[in-house]
């Protein structure tokens, strides 16, 4: 744990989520210290350094007071969302201290507490990642859809699944007091790799 | 003032001033001839209207230590700072070359010169009695220590995950995930499996490696990453790997390029840059060839493949006859029992009209044609087909076009210096007729140990060593992929 100016202890958390734009959080405790975004959503490589060394910086801290990463674990186009969770689990391991991991859809979720909600975010390839909640408890897990099969979810509201740094953070300092296991950072993969074994093809006709 | 380094025509000149100054105890001439001359000598000397002062190192490849031979400065030349300089030269010079210390002997009663070398940093360590002869005076046994970059490298361009941490010249870890049996089913590299194998690998990789470097994070000076050529998605995860190492304890982040990688293998496993060189570089991914006369300021692409790579053909080829991935290891089994002449398949860009525009480019798509041509004509005709000729002699003329371009680029540029990378490596065949050839030719081959030849972090990590060495500024944080990244770019800003 850090300390803070006042002799007490800090928990200072790193929240990276790289599942639309790149952005980054630092949290001191549940209040939210700073928030970089990078929009760009096929950046994240080039833009991944920047937003959490700017993170740190406008915290005022340094990645060695950090005592925990947080990342988002999607679902979203892997390739970016990669990137995220390679720099987050990857900067824990550097300074020895834990890296959790948060469903972005659920994150979201947080955000609307009452009702029925379905939480949409886009997968590309003309499909769509819901969740759906029903008074903040989740009643359809994250699942691949499209938006002709949107019509089933008639009697929810539909939400955008946009997620960033500062609802992973949010997420991860409720739920860490509520007491939830968060220790799994992989990334939430809702599809197989798209391919399919080749059997080879005849050259002479 | 000005400090060169000394030929042979400056003998002469040293040998007056090696008289002069050292009577009876002077070098011979011809000892001091060897020691100009020496591969692992560097004579330097300082020069104020002709030669006033000369100084020696010596500095064995592969032991990581320098010795001070001598400096001496003519009688009218002393007491202004030629010593000195002389001395910072041989230090910087040992530095380049990634000593980790340097030593040397000086009499016990040369007062100005140790306070030279106290000056600089020399620490006496052991005297040795009666060490000069006839006059009986001691020597005093001093060391400085030099610090060379210690450099963590992220590799992940292709299907390993790589992660390799050097220390100047010395190879120190080199941790390495592959997901090649995942590819296996498939019949080769699919990139999404790739990328998220790179994920699920990179955690444990970086602890394998520090842990086989008996290091922590904070021990580490400058990271660097692969960022191109290869599979945009792969190497996008161990550059945001790299870049949070780099953010972590505030450490310099490199750029560099995967291919040039393979050359600065060659660095940890002689311990030493050794140039100029051609380098064969074959793998599944890529098949390149490269004249590399300054590792980080002059690589060029003589020719590479137009179509497939190597590697890529031997998986083809396996599959063709019914052999699992990847195709190398199982064709070259097969080989084994087989006649490499039994079947003349076609070599690839070899007819003289290939010599104007692809005299050094390769071609192995046609050669895998044939392959399946002729292995269909045997089974539509219900003919004999022997699978162990086919593979011998497929193998053969991969091997044989691959070789005679590399051996070809080495008389064509007179660089009597050839290196093999990349995964195709493991070919017997392919080792065993460069080591002939080469010998018939008069070439120098050199051919790291299979573990610094396929795909890891060590060689990223010494081509970065390489760049920290000689004070490049680092990347920016902002680098990006870049898969088709040129071999001219060998470090990305």
């Amino acid at each position: 744990m850090a300390m803070g100016k006042d002799g007490k202890e800090r928990n200072l958390i790193l929240a990276i989520d790289t599942s639309a734009g790149t952005t980054a959080a630092v949290f001191d405790g549940e209040t939210m210290a700073s928030f970089i975004s990078y929009e760009d959503r096929f950046g994240h490589a080039e833009n991944i350094g920047f937003a959490i060394k700017r993170a740190l910086d406008e915290a005022g801290i340094r990645a060695a007071d950090l005592t925990m990463v947080a990342v988002g674990r999607g679902p979203a186009p892997y390739t970016g969302l990669r990137v995220g969770i390679a720099a987050g689990v990857s900067l824990a391991v550097a300074l020895g201290i834990p890296a959790v991991g948060v469903i972005t859809l659920i994150a979201v979720a947080r955000k609307h507490p009452q009702g029925k909600v379905l939480v949409v975010a886009d997968a590309k390839r003309k499909e769509i990642f819901v969740a759906g909640f029903d008074a903040g408890q989740q009643v359809i897990p994250p699942s691949v859809s499209t938006s002709e099969q949107l019509v089933d979810f008639a009697d929810f509201q539909q939400v955008d699944g946009t997620c960033d740094a500062s609802l992973i953070g949010h997420y991860t300092t409720w739920a860490l007091a509520a007491g939830m296991d968060l220790s799994d950072t992989s990334a939430l993969y809702l599809r197989s790799p798209d391919v399919s074994p080749s059997k080879g093809k005849r050259v002479s006709g | 003032m000005e400090i060169k380094k000394l030929s042979q025509h400056d003998l002469v000149a040293v040998m007056e001033i090696e008289a002069d100054l050292f009577g009876a105890e002077a070098w011979l001439e011809t000892s001091m001839k060897s020691e100009i001359n020496g591969d692992f000598t560097h004579y330097f000397g300082v020069f104020q209207e002709g030669l006033v002062g000369y100084a020696g190192l010596s500095s064995v490849p592969n032991t990581f230590v320098s010795d001070i031979q001598t400096i001496a400065i003519a009688k009218s030349h002393q007491a202004q700072g030629l010593g000195r300089a002389l001395a910072e030269s041989l230090v910087a010079k040992a530095r380049a070359l990634g000593s980790e210390a340097v030593f040397l002997e000086v009499r016990a009663d040369n007062e100005p010169a140790i306070a030279l070398y106290e000056k600089l940093g020399f620490t006496q360590i052991d005297i040795r009695k009666k060490y000069y002869q006839p006059s009986g005076v001691d020597a005093l046994v001093m060391r400085l220590e030099v610090h060379q970059p210690i450099v963590l490298g992220v590799e992940s361009s292709c299907d390993e995950t790589g992660i390799g941490i050097v220390k100047g010249n010395r190879l120190l870890a080199n941790a390495l995930h592959s997901s090649m049996d995942e590819h296996a089913k498939f019949g080769g590299v699919v990139p999404e499996v790739a990328a998220r194998a790179h994920l699920e690998a990179m955690q444990p990789t970086i602890e394998r490696a520090l842990k086989e470097a008996q290091l922590s994070m904070t021990d580490i000076d400058a990271i660097a990453v692969a960022n191109g050529p290869g599979l945009a998605g792969a190497l996008m995860v161990g550059i945001g790997a790299a870049k949070a190492l780099a953010i972590a304890n505030d450490k310099p982040i490199y750029a560099v390029n995967h291919l040039v990688g393979h050359v600065g293998a060659d660095v940890l496993e002689s311990g030493s840059v050794t140039l100029p060189t051609i380098a064969l570089l074959v793998s599944g991914g890529h098949t390149s060839l490269l004249l590399v006369r300054d590792l980080l300021d002059d690589v060029e692409l003589l020719g590479e493949t137009i179509d497939d790579a190597a590697g890529e053909a031997f998986d083809k080829v396996a599959r063709v006859l019914g052999l699992p991935y990847p195709g190398g290891p199982e064709i070259d089994k097969l080989a084994e029992t087989g006649d490499p002449k039994a079947i003349r398949f076609p070599r690839g860009l070899s007819l003289p009209k290939d010599m104007v525009k692809h005299r050094f480019d390769f071609s192995f798509s046609g050669l895998k044609t044939a392959v399946a041509r002729h292995v269909e004509k045997a089974e539509d005709q219900q003919l004999p087909l022997s699978k162990p000729d086919v593979a011998a002699s497929f193998r053969e003329a991969a091997v044989d076009v691959l070789l005679t371009k590399a051996i070809n680029a080495c008389e064509r540029y007179e660089v009597k210096r050839l290196l093999l990378g990349g995964g195709v490596v493991a070919n017997a065949r392919l080792r065993q007729q460069a080591k002939l050839r080469c010998e018939v030719a008069g070439i120098d081959l050199r051919i790291p140990r299979f573990s610094l030849c396929t795909d890891n972090g060590a060689m990223i990590a010494s081509l970065g060593a390489q760049l920290v060495m000689a004070g490049r500024e680092p990347s920016s944080l902002g680098f990006g992929a870049e898969s088709t990244l040129e071999v001219t770019k060998v470090q990305s800003h």
